[in-house]
């Protein structure tokens, strides 16, 4: 999988959110915020990554356990999902 | 890793805390034109509607577009475009679409009078987050003569059931006067039946050019606007009530909102300002660059006089909405009281001291 096109990160404060472009912001008129993990887990969905590519990163970059993290990348990547923020 | 907030209004104001922290230009107004189809005597800029674009010295669509650019590279992630009335602009659809497109989170404010199906087809094709819209009244007699301009009421109503049939983001508001303040619940109900938010409020304020717009005279009492504020039915003004609960105790600083810090206004001839009510310092960001404009906007804010004693030893201070906006247009300077916002202050710290 990777991420839509039709959403752009922005930053603001130093706070990390992704807002929608074009016609999207009628189904998905909200800004979504992103922690720094989450942020990584966007940035790498720039090309097609499984969820166990993206969980072994992350474990790498915050020395966490890969088990935890997986599922913990599930969860995340269920809710992009459902609000449509990517593209199979 | 991600959350969407539930409160959208709450999380924005978090966001644009954070950006006036950091001083990051994060929040632009462009208000597009000072053109205006009605002619409300209470408002603070109008122009006829019968000038067009160059004859009434606004920016092309092309350098709308391009301070855009420029802003968002230096951190803009909100613009309300504004006016005036934005759909008198003929190249209005120049400058929005390519905006909708620049990840930008984007508001409009309009009349809704211009809102025709072919309009409303195009803003929803690529929606801004929210249009708000401001009604005059609950009934054509009313909202007619409040914009002393015959037809608008029916022109406005079918602008919003166009935006509503297409499910365009959308908000009510009006501006009360007391011509209109005695429809503000059937106004409420009118935005109801439409399933959309709706908010009042009564405070008006001169307009920044001096020139004639009888706000005082069309203005409610600082007494009847406390009588609507003590119901919960309309406040005086959202946005200045919401930025003094949250200056809280800091409320010592003459500028206590996001202006300046995080927010900035560009007029229709293309100068930077710190808000819509202070035409001031007038940068100029496409000849000087935005940096340089944006720091000439941060920079005279943090250079303000404080408020003038009087204020800071008034005991209504708590309760008052005064800002250097507001003193400049009542009184010329940025520091001193503003009679109609002391009389409000006094009654709202009255009523509190009754508890």
């Amino acid at each position: 999988m990777r991420r839509s096109q039709d959403f752009r990160l922005q930053r603001v404060g130093g706070q990390d959110l992704l807002v929608p472009l074009g016609p999207r912001v009628k189904d998905a008129n909200a800004l979504i915020v992103l922690n720094a993990a989450g942020r990584q887990v966007w940035e790498l969905l720039a090309e097609d990554r499984t969820a166990e590519e993206l969980a072994a990163a992350l474990a790498r970059r915050f020395e966490a356990d890969p088990a935890r993290v997986l599922a913990d990348v599930r969860s995340f990547l269920d809710d992009l999902g459902r609000k449509g923020l990517l593209e199979p | 890793m991600t959350g969407a907030a539930a409160d959208y209004g709450a999380l924005v104001r978090s966001l644009l805390r954070r950006a006036a922290a950091v001083r990051q230009p994060a929040h632009g107004t462009f208000e597009l034109t000072s053109r205006c189809d009605l002619a409300c005597r209470m408002c603070y800029i109008r122009r006829g509607a019968g000038e067009g674009t160059a004859d009434a010295g606004e920016l092309a669509a092309s350098d709308w577009l391009e301070l855009a650019r420029r802003a968002a590279e230096s951190g803009m992630v909100f613009l309300l475009l504004t006016g005036g009335e934005i759909f008198l602009r003929r190249d209005f659809f120049d400058i929005y679409e390519p905006l909708t497109r620049m990840g930008l989170v984007l508001a409009l404010y309009t009349n809704g009078t211009l809102i025709t199906p072919e309009v409303a087809d195009r803003l929803a094709r690529a929606p801004a987050s929210r249009t708000e819209i401001t009604l005059y009244g609950a009934t054509a007699a009313t909202a007619d003569a409040v914009t002393a301009t015959p037809g608008s009421f029916a022109a406005a109503t079918a602008g919003i059931e166009a935006l509503v049939s297409r499910g365009v983001p959308l908000a009510l508001k009006t501006t009360l006067t007391r011509r209109n303040a005695h429809e503000l619940e059937a106004m409420r109900r009118m935005a109801g039946e439409w399933g959309v938010p709706f908010s009042a409020s009564w405070l008006l304020a001169r307009r920044p050019d001096g020139g004639p717009s009888s706000a005082e005279e069309c203005r409610l009492s600082a007494a009847e606007g406390l009588a609507l504020e003590s119901e919960d039915r309309a406040s005086a003004d959202d946005g200045t009530e919401r930025a003094l609960r949250e200056a809280g105790a800091a409320a010592g600083e003459n500028f206590y909102c996001r202006a300046g810090r995080a927010a900035f206004v560009v007029n229709p001839a293309g100068e930077m300002n710190v808000c819509s009510l202070l035409a001031e310092p007038a940068a100029r960001p496409l000849q000087t660059g935005f940096a340089e404009a944006w720091a000439r906007v941060t920079g005279y804010v943090e250079a303000a006089p404080p408020a003038s004693a009087e204020c800071r030893a008034c005991d209504a201070r708590a309760d008052c909405g005064r800002c250097p906006a507001w003193s400049m247009l009542e009184t010329g300077t940025l520091t001193e009281p503003a009679p109609y916002l002391c009389e409000i202050a006094r009654g709202r710290r009255d009523r509190r001291r009754r508890g």
